[in-house]
């Protein structure tokens, strides 16, 4: 049913004016995918800075505190960048998109990095005024930092495989990948 | 010099053999691994250049921030040229004329002499000691300098 619902969108999105404009254009398309990539460098390069400091391993010296707060305004222009034009290349290529495996993967991992996102934040401000010029933040902290690492490993790997179509709809694909990757009958 | 019979000679090697063989390795070990210390090497050129340019972190010595932005450099760098030549062994030929590749090749180049030739150097003594607009503009050139080797990275494979 959701599926359905997901293919009928992507199909009205796909239709539209701009989806048809951004994917025809060479330059366009590609530059906002250029942008795309250059944007993780600036939030994942804040946010893995942030995530190593917790772990003790980058500016060991410096307030974790004073890192966190400096370097999450540049992370979330990033971030902010990164947003839209992922939500412009989905507009482009709607129907393809919405049916591959990773990019669903994708959307998963981002929604569980949100969550400990908030998780982190919420620890850290309880707790970072007892700790936060040690080298080292609490286990707690050092384990969402790790865990957001990991989940945004995942979600640069799951979106770099976005581009190859091993699992699409078109292949001989088994019953719970089709489902998972949102295939319907035709 | 004609450099044609050595990426013909790569693509024949063990790494241009898994590379071509097994896409999944080559998405994964290649190009995502590629692209996370592409993150990491970001994060440290911004980290360290914004704070020369006291735009972030101006409550700590740009000296401690350099250095430390500069191990994760290093670090980022070697990743980023390992998992480079294993994606270039696997596409050797295609990289050999593709002019986005060269373009990155030369960017890199510029960007490793730049960092251990000149902004390694200049920043190792006290920052105090310095022209601030010298500051700056390294601080300015490095952004370029390492915004450019990942777009024209981006652009390869949108050419050729």
């Amino acid at each position: 049913m959701i599926n359905e619902m997901l293919v009928q969108f992507a199909e009205w999105l796909y239709a539209t004016g701009g989806s048809r404009a951004i994917e025809e254009s060479f330059y366009l398309y590609n530059w906002i995918e250029t942008t795309h990539v250059l944007t993780i460098m600036v939030c994942l390069g804040m946010l893995a800075f942030i995530d190593l400091r917790m772990l003790g391993y980058a500016l060991p010296n410096v307030s974790a505190s004073t890192i966190a707060d400096r370097l999450n305004v540049p992370m979330m222009i990033g971030f902010a960048i990164m947003f839209v034009t992922g939500l412009l290349l989905f507009y482009a290529k709607p129907t393809y998109t919405n049916q591959s495996i990773w990019f669903r993967i994708k959307m998963v991992l981002l929604v569980v990095a949100f969550f400990n996102a908030i998780r982190f934040h919420r620890h850290m401000k309880a707790s970072a005024s007892t700790w936060c010029n040690e080298p080292r933040a609490p286990f707690n902290l050092r384990v969402s930092a790790a865990l957001s690492l990991g989940l945004w490993a995942g979600v640069v790997t799951t979106g770099r495989l976005i581009a190859y179509d091993w699992y699409h709809c078109y292949r001989d694909l088994p019953g719970w990948l089709s489902a998972a990757a949102g295939c319907v009958a035709e | 010099m004609e450099l044609l019979p050595f990426f013909e000679w790569a693509e024949t090697t063990f790494l241009g053999y898994i590379g071509k063989t097994y896409g999944g390795v080559y998405a994964t070990f290649g190009q995502s691994l590629h692209l996370m210390a592409l993150a990491v090497l970001g994060g440290s050129v911004l980290v360290a250049d914004l704070r020369l340019l006291n735009v972030i972190m101006k409550d700590v010595p740009s000296e401690i921030v350099t250095e430390q932005a500069h191990k994760w450099f290093r670090i980022a760098l070697v990743v980023i040229i390992c998992t480079g030549i294993f994606m270039a062994a696997a596409v050797a030929q295609r990289m050999y004329h593709n002019d986005f590749f060269w373009a990155k090749m030369s960017a890199l180049l510029v960007g490793i002499i730049f960092v251990f030739a000149i902004k390694r150097p200049l920043l190792k003594g006290s920052h105090a000691d310095l022209n601030p607009i010298v500051i700056k503009m390294v601080a300015c050139a490095s952004i370029l300098v390492w915004f450019s080797v990942a777009a024209t990275g981006r652009w390869i494979g949108f050419s050729g």
